[in-house]
């Protein structure tokens, strides 16, 4: 078998110029399109996906309520100070072609909610923090 | 392969129920169908007009990596086009994210929604196709339209829904494996 053969070339869609490198790494083949990485082995892995997800462990010392993926805080249901029961709906946010539910993991009373309405959040991003 | 539908003569939304029952695990792919919805909504909370004779459905989608589940959402557009060519030779438009025109006019909108707490609780996918409704109202008679108004013959709802499921069940086979 040769091993680590690659082939580069240029692929224009619409008005687009793309590089692709396709490399052959033992059994896996990588293909770059751009700064993007995929490779395809016995299993197919993403390097840059396009959607980041972050689920944050459970840490009942802090009780932050987190971004789970990057998107548009399209809604917020609660207000500084209310209590917050366990599996209350906060936010929603809305990402790629999809509106998500936020749920509380927690219980207690909103200490601070640092997002507004139609703010872009990134995953992993503090969205309220409870007393 | 027999489908499970759960049918409702009407109902507040189709999405609202499917993600109630989803949260009581009930098996994926069963399909909540409504013949009229109340209060069909669309994204951002936008009214989904929803009179008898449209295709109203949510289909509770198996746990899934959110990443496929985004994909397969930008699928449905495609399945959806895909049946409408096939059966009617018509020419739809996919206008991305998650709408399928004919001439123009809207004819069907997708709606997925996931329940995030600590892990992803639940995902659903909800459908709205105008079927056999006859006409709008004023304010939706120039960007909306129906397989009927297109086609001048009604439609077998249940054909293209049995036909949009089993796309969807291939695509998201095909993209998680």
């Amino acid at each position: 078998m040769i091993k680590n053969q690659s082939m580069d070339f240029k692929l224009k869609i619409g008005n687009k110029e793309y590089d692709i490198k396709i490399l052959e790494i033992g059994e896996e083949i990588k293909i770059k399109v751009g700064e993007k990485e995929f490779i395809f082995g016995k299993e197919a892995k993403e390097k840059a996906s396009p959607l980041q997800m972050f689920l944050p462990k459970r840490d009942f010392t802090k009780k932050e309520i987190k971004a789970s993926l990057a998107g548009i805080v399209s809604e917020i249901f609660v207000q500084k100070g209310n209590f917050l029961k366990k599996g209350q709906k906060i936010f929603i946010i809305s990402a790629m072609k999809m509106e998500n539910e936020v749920l509380s993991d927690f219980e207690g009373k909103i200490k601070e909610i640092f997002v507004k309405k139609e703010q872009k959040v990134k995953a992993g991003e503090t969205l309220l923090i409870l007393e | 392969m027999k489908l499970k539908i759960l049918e409702f003569d009407k109902i507040l939304s189709t999405n609202l129920k499917a993600k109630e029952l989803a949260k009581k695990e009930i098996s994926p792919w069963t399909v909540v169908l409504a013949k009229k919805q109340i209060a069909g909504y669309g994204r951002k909370g936008e009214n989904w007009f929803s009179p008898l004779g449209g295709l109203y459905f949510s289909i509770i989608l198996p746990k899934s990596k959110i990443e496929d589940l985004q994909t397969l959402t930008i699928l449905a557009a495609f399945v959806i086009a895909k049946a409408l060519k096939e059966n009617f030779s018509l020419e739809p438009l996919i206008k991305l994210p998650n709408d399928v025109l004919l001439n123009g006019k809207k004819v069907a909108g997708i709606l997925t929604e996931n329940v995030i707490g600590c892990e992803v609780k639940l995902s659903i996918m909800g459908i709205g196709l105008n079927t056999n409704i006859e006409k709008f109202p004023k304010d939706l008679a120039n960007i909306a339209t129906s397989l009927k108004i297109e086609l001048g013959k009604k439609v077998d709802n249940k054909k293209i829904l049995s036909q949009i499921i089993e796309g969807l069940k291939e695509q998201l086979v095909t993209i998680s494996q």
